[in-house]
This record gives C-alpha cells, sequence and structure tokens, in this order.
C-alpha cells in the first residue's frame, strides 16, 4: 500500500538531511541567541529590556510565514543578497530567539530571591551571581521547555517549502505532484518528522516530571 | 505628506487595500471557524482520553502525540490532497479548517488534561468529604478551579492558531498571506506590502489577546 513511498524513500532521506540542517541552523543558533537576550532582558532591565520586549512582541505576534516571506521579498531589495535558504534560516533564528528568550526570561526570574541574597552576602560580584548561581538552577528549569520549544520550531521549519525552499516537505509535494499518490507519501512524511521529533518530546515530559517531583 | 505616502509606497498600498480586505476577512473566518471546531474538537477528546479505560485511551493517545509532533503544513496537505481520495470532495477553505482544527483540538485536550489533573487530590477528597455526590464535587469543586487554571494556555494556543491559519495559503485560499503575496508577484511592488500584511496580522493577535486578558480577569474576580 506504501509501495511509492517506500520507492521514493532514499530521496525523502535526503530531504530529511535537509530538514535536520535546517533545524539545526535554525533552532542551535536561535535558542543562543534567544538564551542571551532573555538573560539580558531579566538582569539588565531600562532601555535594553524595553528593547528586547518590543523585539519579542512583534516576532510573536505575527506568523513564522509572514517573516519568512517578508525575509524573501526585504533583503533583496535592501542590497542583502544572501539567497533564500539563508533568508528563511535567518527568519527561523530570530523567531526561535523571541521564543526562547522569553523562557530564559522566566527561568531567571524564578531562581528564589534568597539565593541572589545569599550570594551576595557570600562577596559575590554581579557576574559571578549570574554565572555561578542564577544560570545554574535557570537552566534546569528551563531545560523541558527548551525541547518543547525545539519541537514547535523542527515543525516550522516545514513551512519554508511554503516560500520555495528544498526539504522534506517540499520534497513530499514534488514526488505527489509527479505520482498523485497524496494519501502515503503525506503520511509517510508526516511518520518522518514523528521519528525526528517524538525522542524530543518525550525526553522533555520524562525531565518536566523528574523536576516537579524536586519542588 | 503626499511626498510621504509616495516614499513608503502607500499609495500603492491604498490602491489595494480592496484585496487586502477580503483576505483579511477571510483570515478571520478561517481563524474563527477553526477555533469552534477547535475547542469542540480539544472538548470531546478530554473525556474519554481521562477516562482510564486503556483500548480508548491508547488509540487516542497516539492521535493527540502524533498530531502534535507533525507540521501542521502537512496535515493541511493530507486533508485537501487525501481527503478526496476516500470520497469526500470538499473544499479548500474546509479542508484547512478540518486541518488546524484537529491539529489544535489535540492540543487543547492536552491543555484541558494537564489543568483538571492541576487540581489537586485534596480538593476531591475534600468535596467527598463534605457529602457531595461525585458528579456534583465534578461540576462545582474541580471544574471551576480548573477552568481558571486552563484560561491563559488555551488563549496562547488559540493565539497560535491565528498565527497558524496563514499556513492554508499554501492550498490556494486567498487569505491575508496569500493576498499579499499575489499583489507582489503580480505588480512587482516592494517588500512594504507584506509590512502592512505583518501589521495587519499584528493588530489581529493583540486585539485577540487582549479580549483574552479581559476574560481571564472576569473570571479570576468572579470567583
Amino acid at each position: 500500500m506504501f509501495d511509492v513511498f517506500f520507492s521514493n524513500l532514499p530521496y525523502f532521506m535526503k530531504g530529511a538531511v535537509q530538514t535536520v540542517w535546517l533545524a539545526l541552523a535554525g533552532v542551535g543558533f536561535g535558542t543562543i541567541f534567544g538564551l542571551i537576550i532573555g538573560v539580558a532582558n531579566a538582569s539588565m532591565g531600562g532601555g535594553v529590556a524595553k528593547f528586547i520586549n518590543v523585539y519579542v512582541f512583534l516576532i510573536r505576534g505575527i506568523p513564522v510565514l509572514v517573516w519568512m516571506f517578508l525575509a524573501y521579498y526585504m533583503l533583496p531589495q535592501l542590497g542583502l543578497i544572501i539567497g533564500d535558504l539563508f533568508a528563511v534560516i535567518g527568519s527561523l533564528i530570530l523567531y526561535t530567539g523571541a521564543f526562547v528568550s522569553e523562557i530564559a526570561r522566566g527561568a531567571v526570574l524564578s531562581v528564589p530571591k534568597h539565593q541572589i541574597d545569599s550570594a551576595k552576602a557570600l562577596g559575590m560580584n554581579k557576574f559571578n551571581i549570574l554565572r555561578l548561581v542564577i544560570i545554574p538552577q535557570a537552566m534546569k528549569m528551563s531545560i523541558p521547555s527548551l525541547l518543547n520549544n525545539s519541537v514547535m520550531m523542527i515543525k516550522a521549519t516545514a513551512y519554508v517549502s511554503v516560500v520555495g525552499v528544498w526539504e522534506l516537505t517540499y520534497a513530499a509535494r514534488e514526488v505527489v505532484e509527479r505520482t498523485l499518490a497524496a494519501f502515503q507519501v503525506f503520511f509517510g512524511v508526516m511518520c518522518i518528522y514523528f521519528l525526528i521529533c517524538y525522542p524530543l518530546t518525550i525526553v522533555a515530559s520524562q525531565l518536566e516530571k523528574r523536576y516537579s517531583y524536586e519542588h | 505628506m503626499e511626498i510621504f505616502i509616495d516614499y513608503f509606497g502607500l499609495s500603492f498600498i491604498q490602491s489595494q487595500l480592496p484585496r487586502f480586505w477580503n483576505g483579511f476577512q477571510l483570515t478571520i473566518a478561517i481563524a474563527a471557524a477553526s477555533m469552534i471546531g477547535a475547542v469542540t474538537w480539544g472538548l470531546l477528546l478530554v473525556g474519554p482520553r481521562m477516562s482510564g479505560i486503556k483500548p480508548i485511551v491508547w488509540p487516542l493517545m497516539a492521535y493527540v502525540e502524533f498530531i502534535r509532533n507533525t507540521p501542521l503544513i502537512l496535515q493541511i496537505y493530507l486533508s485537501y490532497f487525501g481527503l478526496p481520495l476516500i470520497g469526500l470532495p470538499l473544499s479548500a477553505f474546509i479542508c484547512g479548517v478540518i486541518a488546524i482544527a484537529s491539529q489544535h483540538g489535540a492540543f487543547l485536550c492536552e491543555i484541558i488534561r494537564s489543568g483538571i489533573e492541576a487540581v489537586s487530590k485534596q480538593q476531591w477528597e475534600g468535596a467527598l468529604a463534605l457529602g457531595m455526590t461525585k458528579r456534583k464535587a465534578k461540576y462545582n469543586v474541580i471544574l471551576p478551579q480548573a477552568l481558571l487554571k486552563v484560561v491563559p494556555p488555551i488563549g496562547n494556543q488559540l493565539v497560535i492558531l491565528i498565527k497558524d491559519t496563514s499556513l492554508v495559503s499554501a492550498i490556494g485560499i486567498i487569505e491575508l498571506t496569500l493576498s499579499g503575496k499575489m499583489v507582489i508577484e503580480r505588480s512587482g511592488a516592494s517588500f512594504e506590502v507584506f509590512l502592512f500584511i505583518a501589521l495587519l496580522y499584528l493588530i489581529l493577535t493583540t486585539t485577540f489577546g487582549l479580549i483574552l486578558r479581559f476574560v481571564e480577569i472576569y473570571l479570576r474576580e468572579r470567583q
């Protein structure tokens, strides 16, 4: 029943590799970027925090697909000819960054205040408090959310096919246009995505359970 | 003023306003239909999901996990290209709504379930100790508390749903995103068109977020 899917499996595997690359680049750099601005938002305040909040508000209120189209049309007109692939990776990074920064901010702010007071009493300076006291605790709390967010963004890499960048979903559409075997191809490709995403979901929910017992 | 309008290409956007207005209305229609569908679907699923009867719970869990871990765009393709194959030639609009509602319904089911489970066991025991029947305890003690816990995450999910309606542009529904793309491709206009589209989405999600905030405050004050 799934003969068309299996006969095109090598092609889909190539697409899956491209999807994983997109995810690693977009989600990886986006997470690093988001952690930096999230911690900055929580610990610096003032103008920096306001600027980051506006950025997060803009990114989260607008669909990622619109950001991709915007990057796709805008960057070449501004003279930045970096290719479709990098335009969509850029928008994935910015998008992931906004969500991750909120997670990081929440985690930093949820570190109990007495921890910070004790660290001050021990004579630590502000940077060391952040590095040795706040970040290790915040990191642990935020890992499940970061994993869930990564799953969300891996799914979002499929949207780049609408803009016209080749990856797994685009490959699926090509094969369907050629063979008209819509059901088996789309369902099969969904299974490939499931195999990529579900392990992360399981790890996230296990960690969530473990941490919720400790509190 | 004229120079200002021309500089940002606003006069062009002004001339295309009817098209954007049509797209905007369609986006709202899809979002509203999908929201009704998703909330209904989520509420329908959550009872059997929590029933504790294994032959019912396992397939539901498999469905929910599969839907939650696969991209919405593929679900939209599957319903648009797949449903006609099993003898259901539905319009693109309905296929899009079915796909969005089934994905977000699965998310809402999990949100509601965890909200109900988050109401502590002592509340159950307390209610039963006061001589309430199970039914009364459920409707007067557990569910009102669960509702308070569940409204903010449901709101977030529905805002995501509004943004996800942009994906039905992939199956040729001329909603806001596709109307912007068509205007750009037909007229060779510049990217300001998409800034305008982005602004419209921002207005839509922010307005909806504010309404939800009011609902939340209203519910909290009533209790």
